[in-house]
């Protein structure tokens, strides 16, 4: 049996990450007056929330693609 | 949408040269395969043979209605820099899909899945949990139909400066839609999707330059005009805000991902790697879209200030308009990008339908009236039944409501109860059907409860994350207290030890 099957729900660090990146991507962290300094004209505060969606979106994209094989090597095998 | 003066019978020209590419669209992926019309596989999921190309396009076009330009822009507009949650409630989508499709794709084309009932009816083998999953898909379907119908007709209308009328916009463009999708499916629905697709894209790309340009040519520029005249929108949210908006993550997050129509699309697909790389692109398209329709928010806070309610709902059309006078290379571009929406909508409309008719034919009429009856039988069944609900919502949507995100999450309140059952019940094998059957009935009544008397919201969460909250406490709960289901059952118990097995 192939034993490169790799399925996110059973890699607890896979969810581990995405709970510290969506906690850093609600800005329930910065004080009132983070609004100042504008960063490439975005205000401080949504500069970190902008950040952290990149890193959202690149991270779920490579979890996509790295860690998610179940039954590919058989499907490509019969081809 | 504001009239949009500009446009006219330009307009018009152009939708029906979309029109026209939809109809030559469906009209090829139908000819040629008579399996199309006499199996519910190949009707409704193209065969279960999406390439990366069609498959990334149809999750697209379906999952980013013309909605999220029309209806998003405006919020932006009204909340400020707290509307980046819209591109984190997109994302998140796809980290929900990681919870369960991976697995459930090999459960389905194991199995031969047509709806997502297929598989709770597998799962359960009970009528009642059946029977409310069936209300709740269709009740969602059917009002996420009637908002597409509402916005085609505000979109063709406005574009066309009013030439022509908002019924006569909808009607035409809703036989469009039954046409190609009469002829070809899921098939039709896919390969229209990528034409529909990549005009939004390039609409949305055009409309952000032609409004930076308009707006002095820097963002700074606009940011410094909103903490000089409208300081609240740029602020630090407050913790109710906040608090929202990790509801909004949860609300969109578990129910946009097990649509019907988009769990529909996990099963169409030809293969894992390219159900994987669709996803993985997917993951990416919220900074192009919800996040660029952001930017049209912001810039429409300096070009048009003080809209409020009803009037910001126009911003759309107002900015259209101004963009459409810098030069003739933006007019065309503006009259496309409107195109593109019409286009969009249609998209979405057209696979909420499919999806809407599948449950007709596979379950409604396959596993209660007349399970005996042949695949061709159950496919017409579910494409008239189809026909005519759309002309009972059309009925309805002659009389538009105000604000079109206000139907957009009383949906998702209702459809977001179908999560535990769908994915606990893939992991859990205590999890049993009676407490499932409750969960989804008391999460619904008292998301529905709380949404009808005005509590849309409580202390920012949402009525239906309320309701889910109670739903998972009843299926947890209520499982521990009963014998458990799946482990009476060899096929079932085979199913959910695969991946183990193999591992």
């Amino acid at each position: 049996m192939n034993k490169e099957v790799k399925e996110p729900i059973r890699k607890k660090w896979i969810w581990i990450g995405l709970f510290i990146i969506v906690l850093g991507n609600v800005p329930w962290y910065f004080t009132d007056s983070m609004v100042e300094p504008y960063i490439l004209g975005v205000p401080f505060w949504g500069f970190f929330i902008l950040v952290f969606s990149v890193i959202l979106c690149a991270y779920l994209s490579w979890i996509c693609l790295s860690q998610w094989k179940i039954v590919e090597d058989e499907e490509e095998g019969n081809k | 949408m504001g009239e949009l003066t500009f446009a006219g019978i330009d307009g018009i020209v152009i939708l029906t040269v979309f029109a026209l590419i939809m109809l030559v669209i469906g009209y090829y992926s139908g000819r040629g395969e008579k399996n199309i019309h006499e199996s519910l596989s190949g009707y409704y999921l193209a065969g279960g043979n999406l390439g990366i190309i069609a498959l990334f396009f149809t999750l697209f076009a379906t999952q980013y209605s013309g909605n999220t330009i029309v209806g998003y822009a405006p919020a932006a507009y009204r909340t400020g820099f707290s509307w980046l949650q819209s591109i984190s409630f997109m994302t998140i989508i796809i980290g929900v899909y990681l919870l369960f499709a991976p697995r459930l794709y090999v459960i389905a084309k194991k199995r031969g899945f047509v709806t997502p009932t297929d598989w709770l009816q597998h799962r359960f083998n009970s009528k009642g949990v059946t029977l409310v999953a069936i209300f709740l898909m269709l009740w969602g379907l059917g009002n996420y139909l009637l908002e597409q119908l509402v916005a085609i007709g505000q979109a063709v209308s406005g574009m066309t400066g009013g030439t022509i009328p908002y019924q006569a916009a909808v009607i035409v463009f809703v036989f469009v839609m039954l046409a190609y999708e009469w002829m070809g499916g899921m098939k039709a629905v896919a390969f229209t999707d990528v034409m529909q697709g990549i005009v939004l894209l390039i609409g949305i790309i055009a409309f952000v330059a032609g409004g930076v340009y308009l707006a002095g040519g820097s963002f700074g520029s606009i940011t410094q005009f909103i903490a000089e005249n409208e300081p609240a929108k740029i602020a630090v949210p407050s913790s109710e805000t906040n608090i929202n908006w990790f509801s909004m993550l949860v609300l969109v997050g578990l129910g946009a991902s097990i649509y019907p129509h988009a769990v529909q699309r996990i099963y169409a697909a030809k293969s894992e790697k390219t159900l994987k790389k669709s996803f993985a692109r997917m993951a990416w398209m919220p900074l192009l879209t919800t996040g660029l329709v952001f930017l049209v928010g912001i810039i429409g806070i300096k070009l048009f200030p003080g809209l409020e309610g009803d009037a910001s709902e126009q911003l759309v059309g107002l900015m259209a308009n101004k963009i459409a006078a810098i030069n003739p290379f933006f007019y065309w571009i503006m009259i496309i990008f409107f195109g593109g929406i019409v286009a969009a909508i249609v998209s979405t409309a057209d696979s909420v339908l499919l999806s809407f008719s599948s449950l007709i034919s596979n379950d409604v009429y396959g596993k209660f009236i007349k399970p005996s009856a042949s695949e061709h039988r159950k496919v017409m069944v579910g494409k008239i039944i189809g026909i005519f609900a759309i002309f009972g919502l059309l009925w309805i949507a002659w009389n538009p409501p105000g604000t079109l995100y206000d139907i957009f999450v009383l949906k998702f309140e209702l459809l977001v109860q179908l999560f535990p059952a769908f994915v606990l019940g893939l992991y859990w094998k205590r999890l049993s059907s009676t407490p499932v059957f409750w969960g989804m009935v008391i999460g619904a009544i008292a998301a529905g409860i709380l949404t009808l008397t005005g509590h849309k919201t409580v202390v920012g969460i949402h009525g239906g994350v309320i309701g889910l909250a109670i739903n998972f406490i009843i299926c947890v709960g209520g499982s521990f207290l009963t014998t458990s289901s799946a482990k009476k059952n060899p096929v079932l118990e085979e199913d959910m030890n695969a991946v183990y097995i193999k591992a």
